[in-house]
């Protein structure tokens, strides 16, 4: 018979971080992004990618959004380069401006949701331990290849090999080549050390219960009927004409 | 008469696409409680036969097994290394690679949950396992802001959480400084008086041949000697590639001349990172022909030091010159031309096709390749045999050689190399030795980061320990040990201290 679960009992196990659950929060994010995927025109773009900005700036997560942007701005400046060539420049502007709204909404979800909660909730939810922690270990993962290429770049530019700017075009291979050594090696690490912690059974317990609490399902609602209200066109039809 | 945990009769082991086996017919029993050191030189198998015994060989890695082997009544060939980890914890050398969550009690909690325990269960290993290891007060932190030491007990907390009656320690004292491993060595004795099984793979043998009840010996795959530490270590070990732990070794003889001007200078460095203060006005001085070793616990702030010499980390307070020269903001590509550093892992600086083409890289970037100086380097380091091979296959110790020889082959002054002879073998690490003693003897000014005092003692007339933030002392190594009755025992805080 299992124990009774009691604060006490389940101490020191992590209690919930954020004011809703992952679930909901994943709902809503998977809502804007799919608002902001199928919203052509630039002037609607504008207002989505304000928001998630507003959201970055009430939550205080300006920190973790500069840190991502600073890694990314050369993905944004060759993606401008590319659609520009082949669409113009408000094509290039619309593209350049889907992406900041689609990565700003992302560091939003993931600077209020540790990947390991959303893992945890889905795993609450029935998802089976193997999928659940495949999109866990992405989320998780991903600053540690950052970190990787980090540490590949400055070993390389130890030795006089430069890849900022053009460099960076003539000398890939000293960057490609380590880092994907370096995370085929990470990758075998990894898959030893989840076989040593004894992964892969059916049945894998999450840390916390999840619960989805009325306003949770608020959240939700309230999400989706501002989906079908913008999808819908009529605020951008009252406030352009 | 014990249990026997482990039976092991003609165990053999290749690995896929490998020509010759790994392992070649062992055959020993291991009963349940024992304490057994397992050594041998680097390849001599170690590795392989902890993987065997949980299963990760051959479930993960593949290869061909032959013989008998039972573990725990389990044959790890046949049950999947999952259902092996609720009767054998093995933990690996690198400590960081095993934590598995962005939090200690995450991850302490990741076995158990994994074994579809019950909450409350959950929450009660985690905290037993915590106190045991006292790690408590790390619940809440990041594994990766943890120190190696720290990062270690946390990984081996992980595995203690699923209560196992088999621990096999792969190398574990190999990123320890002289603090973290007295630290582990007295974890090892706790786990023993609670009647875990222990098998530890280790090169360091001087930590752990007093308190083993047994040692194996590997030797190119085979059961060299199988027996008590203390009769197998009276013998000749040398020819297994092992040191007999308590044998000092000899100091480097006096050097020719004496050091030439100052190289690079650290003069009054200070260093703030995540709210710590790594570095507190620490100053040295690396003039050329002149070997330093730079000694001082895990988290001391010898990585930081280094990177503030080659420019990857600019100085908040002080200065660091090369040459004379101050570094200020120059670009580090351009201070490569006279300050090499060699990195912990030196396969995160190879790319090229081939050995020959590692080596030139940096110097056509930097233009000034010199093909009979890579020539030179070439046959120096034992690198001609393998000039044609891409550096990403080869060994670890093999790659060092190429990492250091590449960097060389852009002729810096200064060569900074950051703790070069983690998890090598005493081959190895005397081989380095002697590469850098010739290199100083050229006239390049080195300093070498290191948690190996025992290596640092017998090629560095110089030591800076830096302890605090600072260079605590900056002395000869004789200065230092005399003040000991028996130096090999000498903890490290004690000598930080006395310095």
């Amino acid at each position: 018979m299992a124990a009774p679960e009691t604060e006490e009992s389940l101490a020191p196990l992590p209690a919930r971080a954020g004011r809703f659950d992952p679930r909901a929060k994943l709902v809503v994010y998977l809502l804007g992004c799919g608002l902001i995927l199928a919203t052509l025109p630039l002037l609607e773009l504008i207002p989505l990618a304000g928001a998630a900005l507003l959201g970055i700036v009430l939550g205080r997560h300006g920190t973790a959004w500069w840190r991502v942007m600073r890694l990314l701005w050369p993905t944004f400046l060759l993606f401008a380069i590319v659609v520009g060539l082949a669409g113009g420049p408000e094509a290039a502007a619309g593209a350049v401006l889907r992406l900041l709204a689609l990565v700003t909404a992302s560091v939003l979800l993931f600077a209020t949701t540790p990947p390991e909660e959303l893992g945890d909730a889905l795993l609450a939810s029935g998802l089976s331990p193997r999928l659940a922690f495949l999109l866990e270990g992405t989320l998780r993962f991903t600053p540690a290849m950052a970190d990787l290429a980090r540490e590949v770049r400055e070993a390389q530019e130890s030795r006089g090999i430069r890849l900022d700017g053009f460099y960076l075009l003539r000398n890939s291979p000293a960057l490609v080549t380590p880092l994907l050594a370096s995370v085929m090696r990470f990758a075998d690490d990894l898959a030893e050390a989840l076989e040593i912690r004894g992964f892969g059974g059916p049945h894998r317990t999450p840390l916390m219960e999840y619960r989805f609490r009325t306003r949770d399902w608020g959240l939700v609602a309230i999400a989706a009927l501002a989906t079908v209200f913008w999808g819908s066109g009529l605020p951008l039809g009252l406030f352009w004409n | 008469m014990s249990e026997a945990l482990i039976d092991c009769q003609g165990l053999s082991y290749r690995y896929p696409a490998a020509g010759a086996p790994t392992l070649r017919e062992l055959d020993f029993r291991i009963d349940a409680g024992a304490f057994v050191l397992l050594a041998g030189a680097s390849g001599s198998g170690k590795s392989t036969l902890c993987r065997l015994l949980n299963g990760l060989i051959p479930h993960l890695h593949g290869g061909e097994v032959s013989g008998v082997l039972t573990v725990a009544g389990a044959d790890p060939r046949l049950t999947p290394p999952r259902r092996m980890s609720r009767a054998v914890g093995l933990l690996l050398q690198r400590p960081d690679a095993q934590c598995l969550a962005t939090t200690v009690v995450r991850d302490l909690a990741f076995g158990p949950a994994g074994q579809g325990l019950d909450r409350p269960t959950i929450a009660r290993r985690v905290r037993e396992t915590a106190d045991w290891l006292d790690i408590a007060h790390l619940l809440d932190r990041a594994p990766h802001t943890l120190s190696c030491g720290e990062q270690q007990r946390v990984a081996l907390a992980g595995i203690l959480a699923m209560e196992p009656r088999l621990l096999v320690l792969d190398e574990p004292f190999a990123f320890l400084d002289a603090a973290g491993a007295g630290r582990l060595r007295e974890l090892l004795r706790r786990l023993r008086a609670a009647g875990v099984t222990l098998i530890v793979a280790e090169h360091r043998l001087r930590e752990v041949a007093d308190m083993a009840s047994r040692m194996l010996v590997l030797h190119q795959g085979r059961l060299a000697a199988d027996g008590s530490p203390r009769q197998i270590l009276s013998g000749p070990v040398a020819a297994w590639g092992l040191e007999a732990p308590g044998i000092m070794p000899p100091p480097p003889p006096a050097p020719s001349a004496l050091p030439g001007e100052p190289v690079l200078e650290w003069d009054g460095v200070w260093c703030e990172r995540a709210g710590r203060s790594v570095l507190r006005g620490a100053s040295l001085t690396s003039a050329a022909g002149e070997i330093v070793a730079l000694l001082g616990a895990n988290g001391a702030g010898k990585t930081t030091l280094l990177r503030h010499g080659n420019g990857l980390l600019r100085c908040q307070r002080g200065v660091v010159r090369v040459l004379g020269r101050t570094v200020g903001r120059r670009p580090v590509a351009e201070l490569a031309r006279e300050v090499g550093l060699v990195m912990q892992q030196p396969a995160r600086m190879l790319f090229a096709s081939s050995v020959r083409a590692e080596l030139a890289a940096g110097p056509r970037a930097l233009n000034r390749h010199d093909p009979a100086w890579c020539a030179r380097l070439s046959e120096r380091f034992g690198l001609d045999p393998l000039l044609d091979r891409p550096p990403q296959t080869l060994s670890a110790g093999e790659q060092r050689r190429v990492a250091i020889a590449a960097v060389l082959a852009s002729r810096p002054r200064a060569l900074l190399l950051d703790e070069p002879t983690a998890g090598q073998d005493t081959g190895a690490r005397a081989a380095l030795s002697a590469l850098l003693a010739e290199c100083a003897a050229e006239g390049v000014a080195i300093t070498v980061a290191t948690h190996d005092p025992f290596w640092a003692y017998s090629f560095c007339r110089r030591w800076a320990i830096l302890a605090e933030g600072r260079i605590a002392a900056d002395v000869d190594p004789a200065a230092v040990l005399a003040r000991y009755e028996h130096p090999h025992q000498a903890g490290w805080p004690a000598w930080a201290v006395a310095a």
